[in-house]
Protein backbone atom coordinates (compact mmCIF):
# COMPACT_ATOMS: atom_id res chain seq x y z
CA UNK A 1 0.00 0.00 0.00
CA UNK A 2 2.93 2.28 0.27
CA UNK A 3 3.99 1.67 -2.35
CA UNK A 4 0.94 2.61 -4.02
CA UNK A 5 0.30 5.82 -2.49
CA UNK A 6 3.81 7.26 -2.61
CA UNK A 7 2.68 7.08 -6.64
CA UNK A 8 -0.13 9.55 -5.49
CA UNK A 9 1.78 12.52 -3.75
CA UNK A 10 -0.03 15.41 -4.21
CA UNK A 11 2.74 16.68 -6.80
CA UNK A 12 2.02 13.65 -9.24
CA UNK A 13 -2.06 13.89 -8.82
CA UNK A 14 -1.32 17.74 -10.16
CA UNK A 15 1.03 16.53 -13.16
CA UNK A 16 -1.37 13.90 -14.19
CA UNK A 17 -4.43 16.08 -15.59
CA UNK A 18 -1.35 18.44 -17.34
CA UNK A 19 -0.26 14.86 -18.32
CA UNK A 20 -3.57 14.20 -20.06
CA UNK A 21 -4.00 17.21 -21.60
CA UNK A 22 -1.06 16.86 -23.26
CA UNK A 23 -1.52 13.55 -24.59
CA UNK A 24 -4.70 14.56 -26.57
CA UNK A 25 -3.60 18.28 -27.51
CA UNK A 26 -0.23 16.84 -28.81
CA UNK A 27 -1.28 13.77 -30.61
CA UNK A 28 -4.26 16.04 -31.94
CA UNK A 29 -1.83 18.13 -33.61
CA UNK A 30 0.57 16.36 -34.59
CA UNK A 31 -1.92 14.21 -36.20
CA UNK A 32 -4.33 17.16 -37.71
CA UNK A 33 -1.71 20.43 -38.12
CA UNK A 34 1.67 18.42 -38.27
CA UNK A 35 -0.14 15.80 -40.71
CA UNK A 36 2.18 13.40 -39.76
CA UNK A 37 1.85 9.12 -39.80
CA UNK A 38 2.31 8.77 -36.64
CA UNK A 39 0.11 9.43 -32.98
CA UNK A 40 2.52 10.61 -30.55
CA UNK A 41 -0.15 10.61 -27.92
CA UNK A 42 1.42 9.11 -25.23
CA UNK A 43 4.63 11.87 -24.11
CA UNK A 44 1.93 12.61 -21.25
CA UNK A 45 1.62 8.76 -20.37
CA UNK A 46 5.36 7.95 -20.51
CA UNK A 47 6.71 10.86 -18.51
CA UNK A 48 3.90 10.13 -15.61
CA UNK A 49 4.97 6.04 -15.65
CA UNK A 50 8.89 7.29 -15.67
CA UNK A 51 8.24 9.90 -12.66
CA UNK A 52 5.85 8.04 -10.41
CA UNK A 53 5.67 4.73 -10.99
CA UNK A 54 3.49 1.98 -13.02
CA UNK A 55 0.05 2.36 -11.72
CA UNK A 56 -0.07 6.19 -12.03
CA UNK A 57 1.45 6.02 -15.59
CA UNK A 58 -1.27 3.46 -16.62
CA UNK A 59 -3.93 5.38 -14.82
CA UNK A 60 -2.98 8.20 -17.07
CA UNK A 61 -3.13 6.57 -20.00
CA UNK A 62 -6.83 4.89 -19.55
CA UNK A 63 -7.88 8.13 -18.90
CA UNK A 64 -6.54 9.72 -21.66
CA UNK A 65 -8.44 7.61 -23.80
CA UNK A 66 -11.58 7.87 -21.94
CA UNK A 67 -11.63 11.29 -22.06
CA UNK A 68 -10.07 11.75 -25.67
CA UNK A 69 -13.73 9.99 -26.40
CA UNK A 70 -15.89 12.17 -24.36
CA UNK A 71 -14.53 15.59 -25.15
CA UNK A 72 -16.44 16.89 -27.87
CA UNK A 73 -14.56 18.59 -30.83
CA UNK A 74 -11.52 17.18 -31.48
CA UNK A 75 -12.31 14.18 -32.67
CA UNK A 76 -12.15 11.05 -30.79
CA UNK A 77 -14.08 8.98 -32.67
CA UNK A 78 -12.71 5.69 -31.79
CA UNK A 79 -10.19 6.35 -29.83
CA UNK A 80 -11.92 4.67 -26.28
CA UNK A 81 -11.29 1.43 -26.61
CA UNK A 82 -8.05 1.84 -27.12
CA UNK A 83 -7.61 2.69 -23.37
CA UNK A 84 -6.06 -0.89 -22.82
CA UNK A 85 -3.29 -0.08 -24.45
CA UNK A 86 -2.66 3.66 -23.12
CA UNK A 87 -3.05 1.67 -19.94
CA UNK A 88 -0.29 -1.10 -20.73
CA UNK A 89 1.73 1.86 -21.73
CA UNK A 90 2.13 3.60 -18.73
CA UNK A 91 2.53 0.83 -16.89
CA UNK A 92 5.75 -0.22 -18.79
CA UNK A 93 6.68 3.35 -18.44
CA UNK A 94 6.86 2.94 -14.88
CA UNK A 95 8.55 -0.24 -14.85
CA UNK A 96 11.45 1.73 -16.88
CA UNK A 97 11.26 4.58 -14.25
CA UNK A 98 11.73 1.98 -11.67
CA UNK A 99 15.11 0.41 -13.80
CA UNK A 100 16.00 4.48 -13.90
CA UNK A 101 16.11 3.42 -17.51
CA UNK A 102 16.11 7.65 -18.36
CA UNK A 103 19.18 8.26 -16.40
CA UNK A 104 21.40 10.30 -18.37
CA UNK A 105 24.46 7.92 -18.45
CA UNK A 106 27.76 10.22 -20.11
CA UNK A 107 30.12 8.39 -21.23
CA UNK A 108 33.23 8.78 -23.74
CA UNK A 109 36.10 6.94 -25.88
CA UNK A 110 35.42 2.75 -25.97
CA UNK A 111 32.55 2.74 -23.55
CA UNK A 112 30.79 5.23 -26.20
CA UNK A 113 31.54 2.96 -29.28
CA UNK A 114 30.38 -0.23 -27.69
CA UNK A 115 27.21 1.46 -26.76
CA UNK A 116 26.78 2.75 -30.00
CA UNK A 117 27.58 -0.90 -31.62
CA UNK A 118 25.60 -2.34 -28.89
CA UNK A 119 22.63 -0.26 -29.71
CA UNK A 120 22.53 -1.12 -34.22
CA UNK A 121 22.70 -4.55 -32.84
CA UNK A 122 19.78 -4.78 -31.10
CA UNK A 123 17.72 -2.38 -33.12
CA UNK A 124 18.39 -4.72 -36.00
CA UNK A 125 18.09 -8.17 -33.00
CA UNK A 126 14.48 -6.47 -32.69
CA UNK A 127 13.76 -6.26 -35.98
CA UNK A 128 14.53 -9.25 -37.62
CA UNK A 129 11.76 -11.23 -35.65
CA UNK A 130 9.17 -8.60 -36.89
CA UNK A 131 9.65 -9.67 -40.21
CA UNK A 132 9.98 -12.72 -39.59
CA UNK A 133 7.14 -13.12 -37.78
CA UNK A 134 4.30 -15.06 -38.73
CA UNK A 135 2.20 -11.88 -38.90
CA UNK A 136 3.79 -11.30 -42.11
CA UNK A 137 4.71 -14.78 -43.16
CA UNK A 138 1.66 -15.42 -45.57
CA UNK A 139 0.47 -18.81 -47.01
CA UNK A 140 -0.90 -18.07 -50.53
CA UNK A 141 0.74 -14.68 -52.21
CA UNK A 142 3.68 -13.52 -50.03
CA UNK A 143 3.13 -9.75 -49.38
CA UNK A 144 4.27 -7.00 -51.77
CA UNK A 145 7.77 -6.77 -51.61
CA UNK A 146 8.05 -3.19 -50.31
CA UNK A 147 6.33 -4.48 -47.33
CA UNK A 148 9.70 -5.89 -46.73
CA UNK A 149 12.02 -3.16 -47.90
CA UNK A 150 10.47 -0.35 -45.93
CA UNK A 151 10.65 -2.28 -42.98
CA UNK A 152 14.21 -3.31 -43.80
CA UNK A 153 14.60 0.81 -44.34
CA UNK A 154 12.99 2.23 -41.03
CA UNK A 155 15.45 -0.01 -39.42
CA UNK A 156 18.41 0.85 -40.60
CA UNK A 157 17.03 4.54 -40.09
CA UNK A 158 16.04 3.84 -36.69
CA UNK A 159 19.30 2.27 -35.73
CA UNK A 160 21.63 5.08 -37.35
CA UNK A 161 19.05 7.57 -35.36
CA UNK A 162 19.80 5.56 -32.11
CA UNK A 163 23.62 5.32 -32.68
CA UNK A 164 23.90 9.42 -33.57
CA UNK A 165 21.98 10.12 -30.48
CA UNK A 166 24.01 8.73 -28.40
CA UNK A 167 27.29 9.65 -30.46
CA UNK A 168 26.40 13.08 -30.15
CA UNK A 169 25.22 13.78 -26.96
CA UNK A 170 27.83 11.34 -25.02
CA UNK A 171 25.49 9.43 -23.05
CA UNK A 172 24.84 5.55 -22.98
CA UNK A 173 21.23 6.61 -22.20
CA UNK A 174 20.38 6.75 -25.70
CA UNK A 175 20.64 2.95 -25.69
CA UNK A 176 18.13 1.76 -22.93
CA UNK A 177 15.26 4.69 -24.14
CA UNK A 178 15.60 3.12 -27.82
CA UNK A 179 15.36 -0.07 -26.03
CA UNK A 180 12.56 1.03 -23.60
CA UNK A 181 10.61 2.44 -26.78
CA UNK A 182 10.89 -0.34 -29.45
CA UNK A 183 9.73 -3.00 -26.81
CA UNK A 184 7.27 -0.81 -25.46
CA UNK A 185 6.07 -0.14 -29.18
CA UNK A 186 5.92 -4.21 -29.86
CA UNK A 187 3.80 -5.02 -26.70
CA UNK A 188 1.36 -2.17 -27.88
CA UNK A 189 0.95 -3.39 -30.78
CA UNK A 190 0.39 -7.24 -29.65
CA UNK A 191 -2.69 -5.45 -27.45
CA UNK A 192 -4.17 -3.21 -29.40
CA UNK A 193 -4.83 -5.58 -32.62
CA UNK A 194 -7.10 -7.30 -31.27
CA UNK A 195 -9.13 -4.65 -29.81
CA UNK A 196 -8.78 -2.91 -33.60
CA UNK A 197 -10.08 -6.04 -35.14
CA UNK A 198 -13.03 -7.07 -32.50
CA UNK A 199 -14.26 -3.32 -32.60
CA UNK A 200 -13.51 -1.86 -35.85
CA UNK A 201 -13.43 -4.25 -38.72
CA UNK A 202 -9.37 -4.52 -38.32
CA UNK A 203 -8.78 -0.60 -39.14
CA UNK A 204 -8.33 2.67 -37.18
CA UNK A 205 -9.37 5.78 -39.84
CA UNK A 206 -5.82 7.12 -40.05
CA UNK A 207 -3.49 7.01 -42.85
CA UNK A 208 -1.60 3.24 -41.36
CA UNK A 209 -5.22 1.60 -43.30
CA UNK A 210 -3.60 1.70 -46.29
CA UNK A 211 -1.09 -0.72 -44.56
CA UNK A 212 -3.85 -2.97 -43.70
CA UNK A 213 -4.84 -3.38 -47.19
CA UNK A 214 -1.67 -4.10 -48.23
CA UNK A 215 -1.39 -6.97 -45.59
CA UNK A 216 -4.76 -8.26 -46.38
CA UNK A 217 -4.15 -8.12 -50.37
CA UNK A 218 -1.30 -10.26 -49.36
CA UNK A 219 -3.44 -12.60 -47.89
CA UNK A 220 -3.36 -11.79 -44.33
CA UNK A 221 -6.66 -12.21 -41.83
CA UNK A 222 -8.08 -9.56 -40.31
CA UNK A 223 -6.21 -10.49 -37.09
CA UNK A 224 -2.89 -10.70 -38.61
CA UNK A 225 -3.08 -7.44 -40.86
CA UNK A 226 -3.79 -4.97 -37.57
CA UNK A 227 -1.01 -7.00 -35.98
CA UNK A 228 1.05 -6.31 -39.28
CA UNK A 229 0.65 -2.78 -39.63
CA UNK A 230 0.60 -2.53 -35.54
CA UNK A 231 3.96 -4.19 -35.50
CA UNK A 232 5.14 -1.91 -38.07
CA UNK A 233 4.18 1.44 -36.45
CA UNK A 234 4.11 1.14 -32.91
CA UNK A 235 8.03 0.67 -32.36
CA UNK A 236 8.81 3.57 -34.51
CA UNK A 237 6.25 5.85 -32.55
CA UNK A 238 7.14 4.55 -29.29
CA UNK A 239 10.98 5.05 -29.63
CA UNK A 240 10.32 8.45 -31.19
CA UNK A 241 8.01 8.84 -27.82
CA UNK A 242 10.31 7.63 -25.75
CA UNK A 243 13.43 9.87 -26.98
CA UNK A 244 11.03 13.10 -27.10
CA UNK A 245 10.42 11.85 -23.23
CA UNK A 246 14.01 11.50 -22.86
CA UNK A 247 15.44 15.27 -24.15
CA UNK A 248 11.89 16.44 -22.25
CA UNK A 249 13.85 14.90 -18.61
CA UNK A 250 17.16 16.20 -19.22
CA UNK A 251 15.70 19.65 -19.98
CA UNK A 252 14.05 19.72 -16.46
CA UNK A 253 16.13 20.88 -13.64
CA UNK A 254 17.35 18.24 -10.95
CA UNK A 255 15.76 19.81 -8.30
CA UNK A 256 12.54 19.59 -9.84
CA UNK A 257 12.78 16.22 -10.61
CA UNK A 258 13.95 14.94 -7.44
CA UNK A 259 10.68 15.91 -6.03
CA UNK A 260 8.86 13.11 -7.48
CA UNK A 261 8.43 9.64 -6.33
CA UNK A 262 11.13 8.30 -9.08
CA UNK A 263 12.77 11.69 -9.46
CA UNK A 264 15.96 10.05 -7.46
CA UNK A 265 16.35 7.48 -10.19
CA UNK A 266 16.47 10.19 -12.91
CA UNK A 267 18.80 12.64 -11.57
CA UNK A 268 22.38 12.09 -12.25
CA UNK A 269 24.72 10.94 -9.58
CA UNK A 270 26.85 14.15 -8.64
CA UNK A 271 30.31 12.25 -8.63
CA UNK A 272 29.90 11.39 -12.36
CA UNK B 1 -17.96 24.61 5.92
CA UNK B 2 -21.25 25.78 5.06
CA UNK B 3 -24.59 23.11 5.54
CA UNK B 4 -26.72 21.82 3.00
CA UNK B 5 -28.44 24.06 1.17
CA UNK B 6 -31.02 22.07 0.30
CA UNK B 7 -33.55 22.04 -1.98
CA UNK B 8 -35.66 25.47 -0.49
CA UNK B 9 -32.99 27.70 -0.27
CA UNK B 10 -33.25 31.12 -2.16
CA UNK B 11 -30.43 32.92 -3.36
CA UNK B 12 -32.60 35.57 -5.19
CA UNK B 13 -32.08 38.20 -2.77
CA UNK B 14 -29.53 37.63 -0.51
CA UNK B 15 -29.14 39.53 2.69
CA UNK B 16 -26.57 42.37 3.17
CA UNK B 17 -23.66 40.61 3.87
CA UNK B 18 -25.00 37.40 4.09
CA UNK B 19 -22.71 34.46 1.85
CA UNK B 20 -23.79 34.17 -1.42
CA UNK B 21 -24.02 30.84 -3.07
CA UNK B 22 -22.90 30.43 -6.40
CA UNK B 23 -25.45 30.13 -9.36
CA UNK B 24 -23.71 26.40 -10.20
CA UNK B 25 -24.46 25.55 -6.17
CA UNK B 26 -27.79 25.13 -6.96
CA UNK B 27 -28.22 24.90 -10.50
CA UNK B 28 -30.04 21.21 -10.56
CA UNK B 29 -30.37 20.25 -14.81
CA UNK B 30 -34.07 19.36 -15.61
CA UNK B 31 -36.14 18.81 -18.54
CA UNK B 32 -36.64 15.59 -20.10
CA UNK B 33 -33.82 12.62 -19.80
CA UNK B 34 -31.37 15.64 -18.46
CA UNK B 35 -32.75 15.03 -14.72
CA UNK B 36 -31.73 11.82 -14.38
CA UNK B 37 -29.24 11.45 -11.70
CA UNK B 38 -25.48 11.81 -14.17
CA UNK B 39 -24.75 8.08 -12.70
CA UNK B 40 -27.98 6.72 -14.38
CA UNK B 41 -26.75 8.72 -17.62
CA UNK B 42 -23.06 7.29 -16.83
CA UNK B 43 -24.25 3.64 -16.54
CA UNK B 44 -26.68 3.77 -19.44
CA UNK B 45 -23.80 5.30 -21.72
CA UNK B 46 -21.45 2.39 -20.39
CA UNK B 47 -24.18 -0.02 -21.01
CA UNK B 48 -24.95 0.30 -24.49
CA UNK B 49 -20.76 0.57 -25.41
CA UNK B 50 -20.93 -2.42 -24.15
CA UNK B 51 -23.82 -4.03 -26.01
CA UNK B 52 -22.86 -2.52 -28.98
CA UNK B 53 -19.38 -4.07 -29.20
CA UNK B 54 -20.01 -7.68 -27.06
CA UNK B 55 -23.32 -8.75 -29.19
CA UNK B 56 -22.67 -9.38 -32.45
CA UNK B 57 -24.18 -9.62 -35.78
CA UNK B 58 -26.44 -6.51 -36.35
CA UNK B 59 -28.77 -7.22 -32.98
CA UNK B 60 -25.84 -5.38 -30.57
CA UNK B 61 -24.95 -2.20 -32.82
CA UNK B 62 -28.41 -2.04 -34.56
CA UNK B 63 -30.33 -2.18 -30.96
CA UNK B 64 -28.36 0.12 -29.58
CA UNK B 65 -28.19 2.33 -32.53
CA UNK B 66 -32.05 3.30 -32.05
CA UNK B 67 -31.95 2.71 -27.88
CA UNK B 68 -29.47 5.85 -28.30
CA UNK B 69 -31.58 8.06 -30.95
CA UNK B 70 -34.55 8.09 -29.19
CA UNK B 71 -32.96 9.28 -25.96
CA UNK B 72 -31.29 11.81 -28.15
CA UNK B 73 -34.84 12.38 -29.76
CA UNK B 74 -36.26 12.84 -26.24
CA UNK B 75 -33.34 14.60 -24.53
CA UNK B 76 -33.34 17.10 -27.67
CA UNK B 77 -29.95 17.04 -28.74
CA UNK B 78 -30.46 14.82 -31.85
CA UNK B 79 -29.28 18.38 -34.06
CA UNK B 80 -26.02 18.43 -31.76
CA UNK B 81 -24.92 14.63 -32.82
CA UNK B 82 -24.45 15.39 -36.15
CA UNK B 83 -20.34 16.45 -35.48
CA UNK B 84 -20.33 13.52 -33.51
CA UNK B 85 -21.45 11.36 -36.63
CA UNK B 86 -19.47 13.57 -38.64
CA UNK B 87 -16.32 12.77 -36.85
CA UNK B 88 -16.99 9.07 -37.35
CA UNK B 89 -16.48 9.56 -41.24
CA UNK B 90 -12.53 8.79 -41.57
CA UNK B 91 -12.90 5.86 -40.32
CA UNK B 92 -16.53 4.75 -41.50
CA UNK B 93 -14.49 5.07 -44.91
CA UNK B 94 -11.98 3.38 -44.26
CA UNK B 95 -13.61 0.47 -42.37
CA UNK B 96 -16.14 -0.02 -45.39
CA UNK B 97 -13.09 0.43 -48.38
CA UNK B 98 -10.76 -2.25 -46.61
CA UNK B 99 -13.22 -4.98 -45.80
CA UNK B 100 -15.48 -4.41 -48.43
CA UNK B 101 -13.27 -5.56 -50.83
CA UNK B 102 -10.49 -7.15 -49.14
CA UNK B 103 -11.53 -9.23 -47.08
CA UNK B 104 -9.76 -12.84 -46.17
CA UNK B 105 -11.35 -15.93 -47.24
CA UNK B 106 -14.38 -14.10 -48.69
CA UNK B 107 -15.47 -15.42 -52.26
CA UNK B 108 -19.38 -14.30 -52.52
CA UNK B 109 -18.21 -11.52 -55.49
CA UNK B 110 -20.78 -9.09 -55.49
CA UNK B 111 -18.91 -6.76 -57.90
CA UNK B 112 -15.28 -5.52 -59.47
CA UNK B 113 -13.57 -2.64 -59.59
CA UNK B 114 -10.38 -2.87 -61.49
CA UNK B 115 -8.42 -5.85 -59.71
CA UNK B 116 -10.46 -5.16 -56.48
CA UNK B 117 -13.78 -7.10 -55.93
CA UNK B 118 -16.52 -6.44 -53.01
CA UNK B 119 -17.87 -9.55 -51.79
CA UNK B 120 -20.57 -10.23 -50.07
CA UNK B 121 -19.09 -11.09 -46.60
CA UNK B 122 -17.17 -8.46 -46.70
CA UNK B 123 -20.05 -6.23 -46.42
CA UNK B 124 -21.71 -7.84 -44.56
CA UNK B 125 -18.90 -7.50 -41.97
CA UNK B 126 -17.84 -4.07 -42.96
CA UNK B 127 -21.79 -2.31 -42.29
CA UNK B 128 -21.88 -3.99 -38.80
CA UNK B 129 -18.83 -2.43 -38.17
CA UNK B 130 -19.92 0.51 -39.30
CA UNK B 131 -23.11 0.52 -37.01
CA UNK B 132 -21.09 -0.62 -34.18
CA UNK B 133 -18.76 2.71 -34.29
CA UNK B 134 -21.76 4.73 -34.86
CA UNK B 135 -23.52 3.46 -32.14
CA UNK B 136 -20.39 3.52 -29.75
CA UNK B 137 -19.86 7.43 -30.76
CA UNK B 138 -23.00 8.51 -30.12
CA UNK B 139 -23.72 6.91 -26.83
CA UNK B 140 -20.75 8.45 -25.27
CA UNK B 141 -22.08 11.57 -27.41
CA UNK B 142 -25.49 11.60 -25.68
CA UNK B 143 -23.55 10.87 -21.98
CA UNK B 144 -21.86 14.25 -22.78
CA UNK B 145 -24.04 16.04 -23.99
CA UNK B 146 -26.70 15.82 -21.38
CA UNK B 147 -24.76 15.87 -18.15
CA UNK B 148 -22.49 18.72 -17.56
CA UNK B 149 -19.08 17.37 -15.96
CA UNK B 150 -19.05 19.42 -12.83
CA UNK B 151 -22.17 17.73 -11.92
CA UNK B 152 -21.11 13.72 -12.65
CA UNK B 153 -18.16 14.31 -10.87
CA UNK B 154 -19.74 15.98 -7.78
CA UNK B 155 -22.20 13.03 -7.69
CA UNK B 156 -19.60 10.60 -7.78
CA UNK B 157 -17.28 12.67 -4.77
CA UNK B 158 -21.12 12.55 -2.75
CA UNK B 159 -20.61 8.67 -3.22
CA UNK B 160 -17.61 8.28 -2.19
CA UNK B 161 -14.96 8.40 -5.06
CA UNK B 162 -12.17 9.49 -3.90
CA UNK B 163 -11.61 13.12 -4.30
CA UNK B 164 -8.09 12.68 -5.74
CA UNK B 165 -9.60 10.75 -8.67
CA UNK B 166 -12.46 13.70 -8.66
CA UNK B 167 -9.82 15.97 -9.42
CA UNK B 168 -7.59 14.66 -11.97
CA UNK B 169 -10.93 13.84 -14.18
CA UNK B 170 -12.61 17.47 -13.80
CA UNK B 171 -8.51 19.42 -13.60
CA UNK B 172 -7.76 16.77 -17.15
CA UNK B 173 -10.95 18.05 -18.99
CA UNK B 174 -10.52 21.84 -18.22
CA UNK B 175 -6.64 22.01 -18.86
CA UNK B 176 -7.63 20.49 -22.51
CA UNK B 177 -9.06 23.09 -24.33
CA UNK B 178 -6.29 25.80 -22.18
CA UNK B 179 -3.43 23.63 -23.45
CA UNK B 180 -5.35 23.62 -26.63
CA UNK B 181 -4.91 27.62 -26.96
CA UNK B 182 -1.67 27.24 -26.11
CA UNK B 183 -0.78 24.89 -28.86
CA UNK B 184 -2.37 26.79 -31.15
CA UNK B 185 0.01 30.22 -30.08
CA UNK B 186 3.13 27.87 -30.23
CA UNK B 187 2.16 26.83 -33.68
CA UNK B 188 2.08 30.34 -34.36
CA UNK B 189 4.85 31.44 -33.46
CA UNK B 190 7.34 29.28 -34.27
CA UNK B 191 5.70 29.26 -38.12
CA UNK B 192 6.68 32.98 -37.63
CA UNK B 193 9.94 31.88 -36.81
CA UNK B 194 10.09 29.91 -39.93
CA UNK B 195 8.36 26.62 -38.83
CA UNK B 196 7.53 24.60 -41.72
CA UNK B 197 4.18 22.95 -41.15
CA UNK B 198 3.62 21.66 -44.87
CA UNK B 199 6.68 20.78 -45.96
CA UNK B 200 8.27 17.01 -46.80
CA UNK B 201 8.02 14.80 -43.79
CA UNK B 202 11.66 15.12 -42.63
CA UNK B 203 10.60 18.67 -42.62
CA UNK B 204 7.60 18.62 -40.35
CA UNK B 205 9.20 15.78 -38.23
CA UNK B 206 11.88 18.41 -37.14
CA UNK B 207 8.34 20.65 -36.15
CA UNK B 208 7.86 18.28 -33.40
CA UNK B 209 10.82 19.51 -31.03
CA UNK B 210 9.92 23.38 -31.82
CA UNK B 211 5.91 22.58 -30.48
CA UNK B 212 6.33 19.85 -28.10
CA UNK B 213 9.28 21.65 -26.28
CA UNK B 214 7.59 24.98 -25.32
CA UNK B 215 4.25 23.04 -24.37
CA UNK B 216 5.74 20.69 -22.35
CA UNK B 217 8.10 23.05 -20.32
CA UNK B 218 5.58 25.90 -19.96
CA UNK B 219 2.95 23.27 -18.64
CA UNK B 220 5.36 21.49 -16.59
CA UNK B 221 6.43 25.11 -14.87
CA UNK B 222 2.58 25.19 -13.52
CA UNK B 223 2.66 21.80 -11.44
CA UNK B 224 5.06 23.18 -8.92
CA UNK B 225 2.13 26.35 -8.20
CA UNK B 226 -0.75 24.41 -8.40
CA UNK B 227 0.79 21.54 -6.05
CA UNK B 228 1.47 24.22 -3.36
CA UNK B 229 -1.92 26.18 -4.20
CA UNK B 230 -3.77 22.59 -3.59
CA UNK B 231 -2.04 21.87 -0.61
CA UNK B 232 -2.46 25.39 0.92
CA UNK B 233 -6.40 24.37 0.60
CA UNK B 234 -6.15 21.27 2.39
CA UNK B 235 -6.01 18.93 -0.87
CA UNK B 236 -4.61 15.99 1.77
CA UNK B 237 -6.52 16.27 4.35
CA UNK B 238 -7.80 13.10 6.36
CA UNK B 239 -11.48 13.76 6.08
CA UNK B 240 -14.22 13.87 3.55
CA UNK B 241 -14.99 17.44 2.02
CA UNK B 242 -18.75 18.16 2.66
CA UNK B 243 -20.83 17.79 -0.64
CA UNK B 244 -22.54 21.02 -1.10
CA UNK B 245 -24.33 19.64 -3.85
CA UNK B 246 -27.45 16.78 -3.61
CA UNK B 247 -28.64 15.82 -7.07
CA UNK B 248 -31.78 14.15 -7.28
CA UNK B 249 -31.89 10.70 -7.19
CA UNK B 250 -34.47 8.05 -6.93
CA UNK B 251 -35.12 4.01 -6.11
CA UNK B 252 -36.33 3.51 -9.03
CA UNK B 253 -33.64 4.99 -10.81
CA UNK B 254 -31.20 2.82 -8.86
CA UNK B 255 -32.87 0.10 -9.43
CA UNK B 256 -32.83 0.66 -13.43
CA UNK B 257 -29.09 1.38 -13.00
CA UNK B 258 -29.04 -2.48 -11.98
CA UNK B 259 -30.80 -3.60 -14.28
CA UNK B 260 -29.37 -1.68 -17.44
CA UNK B 261 -25.82 -2.25 -15.99
CA UNK B 262 -26.19 -6.43 -15.15
CA UNK B 263 -28.98 -6.36 -18.31
CA UNK B 264 -25.80 -5.93 -20.70
CA UNK B 265 -23.57 -7.48 -19.26
CA UNK B 266 -25.61 -10.94 -19.15
CA UNK B 267 -26.66 -10.23 -22.74
CA UNK B 268 -22.69 -10.24 -23.47
CA UNK B 269 -22.16 -13.10 -21.73
CA UNK B 270 -25.04 -15.50 -24.03
CA UNK B 271 -23.65 -13.95 -27.04
CA UNK B 272 -20.23 -14.50 -26.72
CA UNK B 273 -21.19 -18.39 -25.29
CA UNK B 274 -22.22 -18.70 -29.09
CA UNK B 275 -26.39 -17.27 -28.94
CA UNK B 276 -25.38 -15.20 -31.80
CA UNK B 277 -22.75 -16.92 -34.29
CA UNK B 278 -19.59 -14.27 -34.81
CA UNK B 279 -19.06 -12.99 -37.45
Amino acid sequence: MAWLSRQFSTRVIVLIPIAIAINIVLGYTVQTILKLPIYLDSIGTILVGVLAGPIAGALTGILSNLIWQYAPGIGGGTIGPFAITAGVIGLLAGIWGQLAVYKSRPASGRQLILAAIAAAVIVIVVVIPIINNPAYTDPNNGYPSWVYTAAAVIAVVVAVVVVGFIYIRRDLAGLWVAVAGVVTGIIAAFVSAPISAIAFGGVTGGGTDLLVAALRQGGSDVLHASLGQGLFSDPIDKTITSFVVFMILSGLSGRLLARFPLGERLVRDRAA
Amino acid sequence: MRPDPGPDTSVAIPEPGAAVLPAYVLRVPTGPYRALNPLTKFVIAIASAVVAFGVRGWTGPLSILVVTAAIALIAGVSRSLRRFVLATIPIVASILLVNAFLYPGATDVLFRVGPFAATGTGVTVALQAVLRVIAFALSVAVFSLTTATDDFLADLERRGTGRRLTFVIGSAIRTIPTMGSRAIEIVEAQRARGLDTEGSIRRRLRGIVPLAGPMVFGSLGEVEERTIALEARAFSAPVRRTAMRALPDSSTQRALRWVVGLGSLVLVAVSVAGRFPLP
